[in-house]
């Protein structure tokens, strides 16, 4: 089993995992970070930007690099009607939040099996080839998804502190009086936060519908995925998310090649509880 | 007469004849448990739509006539939401609050064995498909209950006797399968059968949900199997099964003992899927096929589900035994189900029950089955094969 090609594939495939992973953490991470929410319709806006690309790109055969963010903004901007009727009365309520989304994240996937039903639907792929580097192997789709993780890893970064609406987002999240005391309109920062965190789940959701299958139950992996990344790294952490992907993303990539499936899951779930114990706030994160 | 009397008295006639018609029909429920909701509802959809055309059958005809009575049927169908938990509760409530003496249905181990728990000691018919052969070998000797559909045990060992004889250079396979109650009935079976024909086996399992199999075919390439089998896994993983193992590199042959799913995986692998082999439970192609695709369209949309001819003749069969029991008393029309072996709905040919050998009661019906070869997109027939009656 020890041979450097297996060595290497291990190490391109935890890459390509942590790329998948790191995307669909972002967005939720960005929710409680701001907004102290904890968004369990997650996977249902990841669902949502799913079937956007489907048809935008799959139907209507849109330029791909313009289909993948135009899908993103689709869905965000239609979801800035369940902030005002829904998320909004959830800020800074961490509880509540998780047990009104939770009805939320049911009513988008219920009604999508209404509209959309219940077949798993695949949307074509951008890239089908196969890049063989010595003994490596790379799918081309993989390779696109890990340069789409870096763009936007890079692009949050600089919108957070380089802009003046990241660094009003960063002065929110820190202290909400504070921010308005110095004029900042913290409705509005809420708003826009929200907007860019839906893009990114439904940017993410899109490439994992891509990559693996698009259904209405879809999302449920995605809010898996999400959860356990930004425990690791910490809620609200942005480098936290980034971390906490990487981290899972090996760990499955190292441990389900050498000893099997049901031993990555039993350590990463593991890692996960240890770390709630001895370091609630994860690995990158601020204690309360 | 003035004309206003005349009207009271055609309505009042009108009336009358339809009370007389209510009278003379009587309701006969007919209960189904299957997915409407979670990964298995294309299963449960197709059950319920292949009962549903059954139904439309025998209403068309005028109802079922049994023993001087005339019956119309009328489906009763709860999700069980492809878990065991929710084929109990959808059994209680068949069996307790409906009042049903027979079930059709469901689909999957983990919910059959739940609701036969409850079927049986109240003494209701139920034709299920799951494929763990505790369905039928239990300790009260399914006294009520049949198996509708080949289970791995009829197809798995005739399929990979075929494979040996077609394909003999392979030496040694690999079985990626779901840990839960369906994967741990099977795996157990196929593997004999594969060991029985010389082939070397490597198993391996995962949590049902999980959608990246890249690092498990990375450990499965690394054992240099000759052929990959996708056994039990459900529509969806089995297409990502086939899909990221073409992406990590395997270049050997995939088929599948199990499923199936061949229209679902072709979906979801898209020309990856070519040189695909499988398991197939119904010949789209044949002559027979075009009926029901006619009467399924006039009804839904969209691809029929291979399961849905196999459950429009499960209800066919079932009530063909009422017209022969003459009776819908339970125990009669159990006896009578074992007596219509030779009816054939149009489907699958004449009846046929097994299992005795296997399971200890010969409840189990064997159907004829196909294998199939994805080319060029398309699903193609290489074979016809037929379950050994034990």
């Amino acid at each position: 089993m020890l041979s450097p090609i297996i060595i290497g594939q291990v190490i391109v495939n935890g890459l390509s995992l942590s790329a998948i992973y790191v995307l669909i953490a972002l967005g939720f991470t960005l929710l409680f970070g701001i907004m102290r929410v904890v968004n369990f319709a997650h996977g249902a806006f990841a669902m949502l930007g799913g079937y956007a690309l489907y048809y935008l790109y799959g139907k209507y055969a849109l330029p791909y690099p313009l289909a993948v963010p135009l899908a993103a903004l689709i869905v965000a901007v239609l979801s800035l009607v369940l902030e005002t009727l829904v998320f909004r009365w959830f800020y800074q309520k961490m509880f509540q939040s998780m047990i009104g989304l939770l009805g939320l994240n049911m009513a988008l996937m219920f009604s999508s099996v209404i509209v959309w039903d219940v077949y798993e639907r695949s949307i074509p792929p951008a890239f089908s080839g196969v890049l063989r580097l010595g003994g490596l192997i790379l799918a081309a789709d993989r390779l696109m998804v890990i340069g789409i993780a870096i763009i936007a890893l890079l692009a949050f970064w600089l919108f957070m502190t380089k802009t003046r609406y990241g660094v009003a987002m960063r002065a929110t999240a820190d202290d909400v009086e504070i921010a308005e005391a110095q004029g900042i309109d913290t409705r509005t920062i809420y708003r826009l936060a929200f907007l860019v965190a839906i893009f990114m789940t439904a940017l993410a959701g899109g490439l994992y519908a891509q990559i693996y299958a698009l259904s209405p139950f879809m999302g449920e992996r995605p809010l898996i995925v999400a959860f356990v990344v930004v425990i690791l790294g910490g809620m609200g952490s942005i480098p936290g998310a980034a971390l906490g992907g990487v981290i899972l993303g090996f760990t499955e990539s190292i441990l389900s090649t050498f000893y099997g499936a049901a031993v990555s899951s039993f350590v990463s779930f593991g890692v996960v509880i240890a770390l709630l114990i001895f370091r609630p706030w994860g690995l990158l994160g601020k204690p309360e | 007469m003035t004309r206003t009397a005349w009207k009271a008295a055609t309505i009042a006639v009108a009336l009358l004849a339809g009370t007389a018609t209510t009278y003379a029909q009587e309701e006969l429920k007919i209960g189904a448990i299957g997915s409407l909701s979670g990964g298995g509802t294309a299963w449960g959809l197709a059950l319920q739509r292949g009962v549903t055309l059954a139904i439309d059958e025998a209403t068309k005809a005028g109802g079922l006539k049994i023993g001087g009575k005339t019956y119309m049927p009328k489906l009763v169908m709860y999700d069980d939401q492809y878990t065991a938990t929710g084929g109990k509760t959808a059994a209680d409530r068949l069996v307790n609050l409906d009042k049903v003496k027979y079930i059709i249905g469901p689909i999957g181990s983990p919910p059959v064995l739940a609701s036969v728990a409850v079927s049986s000691p109240a003494k209701v018919i139920q034709l299920s498909n799951g494929f763990a052969p505790a369905i039928l070998k239990n300790d009260a000797k399914s006294p009520y209950n049949f198996r509708v559909m080949n289970s791995n045990v009829e197809f798995g060992p005739a399929m990979i006797k075929w494979l040996h004889k077609n394909y003999p250079a392979i030496k040694k396979v690999a079985l990626i399968a779901p840990n839960d109650a369906v994967g741990q009935a099977v795996i157990p079976t196929l593997v004999e059968a594969y060991k029985a024909n010389g082939i070397e086996v490597w198993t391996e399992m995962y949590d049902r949900g999980m959608k990246e199999f890249t690092p498990l075919l990375t450990r499965m390439m690394a054992q240099n199997v000759d052929l990959f089998d996708l056994n039990s896994n459900a529509p969806g993983e089995a297409g990502l099964l086939l899909k990221q193992a073409r992406q990590a590199g395997y270049q050997k042959m995939i088929w599948q003992v199990g499923g199936p799913s061949v229209d679902e995986i072709i979906n979801v692998a898209g020309p990856l899927a070519d040189g695909f082999l499988s398991y197939e439970t119904f010949d789209f192609s044949s002559p027979q096929a075009q009926a029901f695709d006619k009467a399924y369209h006039a009804k839904w949309d969209g691809i029929i589900n291979a399961q849905a001819p196999g459950w429009y003749n499960a209800a066919k069969i079932l009530f063909k035994a009422m017209e022969t029991a003459g009776s819908t008393d339970v125990t009669a029309v159990r006896d009578a189900l074992m007596k219509v072996e030779g009816y054939d709905s149009g489907m699958y040919g004449p009846v046929i029950w097994g299992g005795q050998a296997d399971y200890g009661v010969a409840h189990q019906l064997l159907l004829p089955f196909w294998i199939v070869e994805v080319k060029n997109g398309k699903s193609t027939i290489r074979d016809k094969l037929t379950p050994e009656k034990r």
